[in-house]
């Protein structure tokens, strides 16, 4: 358990609304090992997103709600602990990178007060020495005249500056986990490109443990050791990379590498998967996915499937392998 | 960030600023002479009496008072002078209006300072609090009250808190005393019912604004970023939702502050015999006193004018995204 700096287990968060209930994340495990980046994947809708927020409590509660699950951290367990507790950990020890930065950002605070305020909240240092830190922090983002960027607002860097930005913040304090939601959606393919760069230093130079969520199974292959593919709330396969890509177990994972690309090809249409994400309100019974699967078998519209650890690294839900 | 640009752009302003009193001067001084009525007409009654006439003694009362002559000479003799600081003769308390204003602008501003005070930093406190916990029967309960404040007309509500709290209670007594100092415990309370009249619509205004802006802000995506930092939730909603949610507010508070120059101020003064400027007005629209009523008209006038520059420059501190250029 040692190796292990973070583990999920069967984590259901629900949301409440007039209309049913969302059962948004309804049965997620994974474990977040020590210095690793593990890639949470899915389409949108799967829960992906939620269930990054869950482990540190921050969708909207009403009408959010943990209703089942442990998320086990340092002998804690963050689905119960008190909010007082979690805020301790909350940007400390566990911080957070938004997908997008243009939103994320406080609009009338300087970048060097949204930065300094959340030093000064967990160190125990003055706002001298909070105000190094900060400058240091963007430079080592790639930040030119970072001593400068400090006394702007928001809306005078580029886009790419201000995700620079939120990764400098999340890592103002040192945090042992970083959870980086889409950090690469809402900006172009340079930008992406150095921002991934950035998360590759980080890698190499933090002992950091990311949980990096996306859906671009591209970013993952360059990013990340292990994966897990997500799919109707909850984790469908879960395997190093590698693996994933070369020899995916599960109909969806094996769909999801299909429609990448290929350049060697030329294609008329981009393959793709049938159907759309289900209604999280009413899930398909049994296997989420036997709407659209190709191999849908008479079992998988009645039972939902067992978790089946095919070898020592990979697991899969799916009838296929019982 | 250096606001050089602010300097030449409140010059502007400025210039602006008087442009519209001398037109509002203007009109103002028109109207009040193409009545039917005169400066003389509140003698009438004493002049009949003493059985003079009354013609010859009207032509004799306007003569003094110089309005008997053509409007335009009347208009330029009331500039020349008030190119001069010369703000002319109130005819009907025979004064310097100067003196007037002197006097009596203090119980204004302090009547409108007090409801001011009293109607901002309740209504954001309710609102905020109505925000943070909307959809609460605490939240309920506020909006419903709220509206009952903007709906109830102000001189109803000082008659009735004077029937209730002066007349049947006995708890506040219904006249300012001018003799003792402006905040003696005496005078303010006093002022608790004018300032309860003047300030509840704006108090249930800005419980409504206050908790519409908070909403507007409270589900952004910074907020979230907020609280992913770790702050206590004091924090997340007294800076980082508030800082955003100040700029409509400032609008309307300030908005407020020149309308209720004019309206509000204007009848709880009249109706609580508070002698300010509103008082002053309304005395000397009823003995045609020109002056005086151009002069209260054009003070009405700069404050406005003021506030608003005032708005527009607090705006590009709170928000670093605004420039006028």
């Amino acid at each position: 358990m040692d190796n292990v700096s973070l583990k999920v287990s069967n984590l259901r968060t629900h949301f409440l609304t007039r209309r049913g209930i969302v059962k948004a994340v309804d049965g997620v495990d994974f474990e977040l090992r020590r210095g690793e980046c593990l890639c949470l994947v899915g389409e949108s809708g799967c829960g992906k997103t939620v269930t990054a927020l869950s482990i540190l409590r921050l969708f909207d509660s009403p009408p959010g709600k943990i209703v089942g699950g442990q998320i086990s951290y340092d002998g804690l367990d963050l689905a119960k602990c008190s909010l007082r507790q979690l805020r301790q950990i909350r940007g400390k020890d566990i911080a957070i990178v938004f997908q997008e930065a243009q939103s994320a950002l406080n609009p009338v605070l300087t970048i060097g007060d949204q930065i300094i305020e959340q030093i000064k909240l967990h160190l125990p240092l003055d706002y001298s020495m909070a105000r190094d830190r900060t400058i240091s922090l963007l430079s080592e983002m790639g930040i030119p005249s970072a001593k400068r960027v400090l006394s702007y607002y928001p809306h005078q860097l580029s886009g790419g500056m201000k995700q620079r930005v939120l990764i400098a913040m999340s890592l103002s304090c040192d945090p042992q986990i970083l959870i980086a939601d889409e950090p690469t959606t809402a900006v172009d393919v340079t930008i992406k490109a150095q921002i991934l760069d950035i998360f590759h230093e980080l890698k190499a130079s933090r002992q950091l443990s990311t949980i990096f969520i996306t859906h671009d199974l591209a970013v993952v292959a360059e990013i990340g050791d292990r994966a897990v593919i997500m799919y109707g709330g909850k984790d469908v396969e879960t395997a190093p990379v590698s693996e994933i890509i070369n020899n995916p177990k599960h109909p969806y994972t094996s769909g999801l590498i299909e429609c990448l690309p290929d350049v060697s090809k030329t294609a008329d249409r981009l393959a793709s998967i049938p159907g759309t994400t289900p209604n999280p309100i009413e899930m398909p019974k049994g296997c989420a996915f036997h709407p659209r699967c190709p191999k849908a078998m008479k079992i998988c519209k009645q039972q939902e499937p067992p978790e089946i650890i095919t070898s020592k690294e990979h697991k899969v839900s799916c009838h296929l392998y019982t | 960030m250096g606001k050089s640009w602010l300097r030449g752009y409140i010059t502007k302003r400025l210039i602006y600023a008087v442009i519209i009193a001398w037109g509002i001067l203007t009109v103002t001084f028109i109207l009040v002479r193409v009545g039917p009525t005169s400066p003389a007409d509140r003698y009438l009654a004493n002049i009949a009496a003493g059985g003079h006439d009354v013609t010859q003694a009207v032509a004799a009362i306007e003569a003094r008072y110089g309005v008997d002559k053509p409007i335009l000479v009347q208009y330029a003799d009331y500039m020349g002078n008030l190119f001069q600081g010369n703000w002319g003769w109130s005819f009907s308390t025979s004064m310097p209006v100067t003196e007037l204003i002197k006097t009596h602008w203090i119980y204004s501003f302090q009547l409108i300072l007090l409801s001011s005070l009293f109607a901002a930093f309740l209504g954001i406190l309710i609102g905020i609090y109505s925000a943070v916990k909307q959809y609460t029967k605490a939240d309920y309960t506020f909006t419903f009250f709220s509206f009952v404040g903007i709906s109830i007309p102000n001189f109803w509500l000082g008659i009735m808190l004077i029937l209730i709290f002066s007349v049947k209670l006995g708890l506040f007594k219904t006249y300012y005393d001018t003799t003792l100092p402006l905040f003696s415990i005496d005078n303010l309370k006093a002022l608790v019912l004018p300032v309860i009249t003047l300030g509840t619509g704006m108090l249930a205004g800005y419980v409504r604004y206050t908790r519409s802006a908070m909403l507007d802000n409270l589900r952004k995506a910074f907020v979230t970023t907020a609280r992913a930092k770790g702050l206590p939730e004091r924090t997340v909603i007294g800076k980082h939702v508030f800082r955003n949610a100040l700029l409509p507010l400032i609008t309307i508070i300030m908005f407020d502050l020149g309308s209720i120059v004019f309206g509000g101020a204007y009848l709880t003064e009249i109706i609580f015999g508070i002698p300010g400027l509103g008082q002053v007005s309304f005395n000397a629209i009823f003995a045609n006193d020109y002056p005086v009523v151009i002069a209260v008209t054009l003070i009405g006038t700069f404050i406005v004018l003021l506030v608003n520059l005032i708005t527009d420059i607090t705006y590009t501190y709170l928000d670093p995204r605004i420039r006028y250029d």
